[in-house]
């Protein structure tokens, strides 16, 4: 697909919608669209994180595979959220798997030329970084919550 | 024939349990079941969603448990009960053609009338499904009164969800949205995985803050962190409802059992909005 289109989905992504048509270009730059098939992985655990998905439509599972269960899902993230922050720190390796549930589009950042725009346009990249740690601890606070088992019988809680 | 007398509380002594019999028993999940009951009397208790009845087994104790659902037929009474200690125990262990003794209807009521012509947010977090369901019944049945109406729903896994067979109904509607996620999914599950909070955002493209009415129940701590979620996409306080559940003994404002800040929760509440809750955040309980 076309710059173009990758442009049309970062106008209306609620990550990137409010930031200037020059950023979007730039972003838009290094970015591809991808689709992916239900059970089709976007990720891996513990392989080299090269990449930054913003997931348009669908829903996909986050997932760690737990040795003679399958994969546990941990969380799922739907259209207009995003996938993937290990690319940001050393030493990039995946620390879960992303799976597909459904027909999943995402617009898929090259990791490198991201750090580069980032290094290039620290503005921008400050922007991206603090939207990045939003949704870090918005995953981390329902992780938390997770954990309560706030719906256990009242003397479990 | 005599034409039965429709109680409310004032006209019905109300520390004087009716007798009721249980008609029918659905198994929801594990631990928890849905009664209904028929009065064996003429008085006819009327309830609206979110009000609760005082519901006691000869010998064993009383408890207040919400209606779960709309009558059928006039006077009879729809329950969700999960068994947590003695009494519900007993509730969840009885069968059709058993008794129990019933009081009410007591505490406010969900505000389906301000809720008219505007949007409506119903969010459920585990056994909060129960007083809510009767209000989406009742939306339901009224449907276009209501714009949006939206239903968001958390249980702790596919196994705990309640209401399976309205679910799967629901999930058809053209003119509802249901979302519904766990906290722990098994292996079969092919849905949302997380707190239920979370998938406020998912929705906001439905609903208009200024003109949504938003109705929560469940645990106190998912109920706080749904407050915040939709107080950040512009809901006001006023337009925030809230069910609280404390340990009630009377049902009728003397104890004092049911005490929050202020309110006597058993005749301000269960259903109150939370800008009345608000100025008194400071009680760490809720
Ligand atoms: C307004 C209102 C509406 C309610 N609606 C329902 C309902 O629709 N379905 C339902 O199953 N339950 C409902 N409850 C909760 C129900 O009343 C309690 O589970 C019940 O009183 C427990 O009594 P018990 O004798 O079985 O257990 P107990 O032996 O008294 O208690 C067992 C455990 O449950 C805890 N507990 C007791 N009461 C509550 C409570 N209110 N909230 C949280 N934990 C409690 C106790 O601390 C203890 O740990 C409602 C409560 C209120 C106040
Ligand atoms: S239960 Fe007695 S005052 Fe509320």
């Amino acid at each position: 697909m076309s710059d173009r289109s990758v442009l049309e989905l970062l106008a209306t992504h609620p990550f990137t919608a409010d930031l200037s048509e020059d950023q979007q270009a730039q972003l838009a730059a290094c970015a591809r669209i991808a689709h992916f098939e239900p059970d089709e992985y976007l990720l891996r655990e513990g392989q080299p994180a090269t990449a930054f998905y913003l997931i348009v439509s669908g829903l996909v599972s986050i997932e760690v595979f737990v040795p003679g269960h399958g994969p546990r899902p941990l969380q799922t993230v739907e259209g207009g959220s995003a996938v993937g922050w290990s690319w940001m720190l050393a030493p990039s390796r995946w620390e879960f798997d992303a799976r597909a549930l459904e027909r999943t589009t995402a617009v898929v950042f090259d990791a490198e030329r991201l750090r580069a725009l980032f290094l290039e346009d620290c503005c921008l990249g400050l922007r991206l970084v603090q939207r990045l740690l939003f949704i870090v601890t918005e995953r981390l606070r329902a992780a938390r919550l997770q954990l309560l088992d706030l719906y256990g019988p009242p003397r479990e809680r | 024939m005599v034409k039965p007398a429709i109680a409310t509380p004032a006209a019905t002594n109300p520390f004087f349990p009716l007798p009721f019999l249980v008609i029918s028993r659905r198994r929801e999940t594990r631990d928890t079941v849905t009664l209904r009951l028929r009065p064996l009397s003429d008085v006819r208790l009327i309830a609206q969603p979110g009000q609760f009845m005082m519901l006691s087994v000869y010998g064993v104790g009383e408890v207040p448990i919400s209606v779960s659902g709309l009558p059928r037929r006039p006077g009879e009474l729809e329950h969700t009960i999960r068994a947590v200690g003695s009494v519900t125990r007993h509730l969840v262990a009885l069968h059709p053609g058993d008794q129990i003794g019933v009081r009410g209807p007591f505490g406010t009521s969900w505000p389906l009338q301000l809720a008219h012509g505007q949007d409506v947010l119903l969010v459920a977090g585990g056994l909060g499904f129960a007083p809510l369901r009767s209000a989406l019944l009742a939306i339901l049945r009224e449907r276009w009164r209501y714009r949006q109406v939206i239903v968001l729903y958390g249980a702790r896994s596919p196994a705990d969800l309640l209401y399976r067979r309205d679910l799967s109904r629901w999930l058809q509607r053209p003119d509802l949205v249901l979302r519904i996620t766990v906290d722990h999914p098994d292996q079969y599950w092919r849905g949302q995985v997380g707190v239920v909070p979370n998938l406020i955002r998912q929705v906001t493209a439905f609903f208009e803050p200024a003109n949504t009415v938003a109705m929560i129940c469940g645990p106190e701590i998912m109920m706080r962190f749904t407050i915040r979620e939709l107080q950040k996409h512009g809901i006001p306080d006023e337009r925030i409802f809230l069910s609280l559940e404390r340990n009630m003994q009377c049902a009728i404002g003397l104890c004092g059992h049911c005490q929050l800040g202020p309110f006597f929760l058993c005749k301000d509440g269960p259903v109150l909005p939370y800008s009345r809750l608000a100025p008194f955040s400071e009680i760490r309980e809720f």
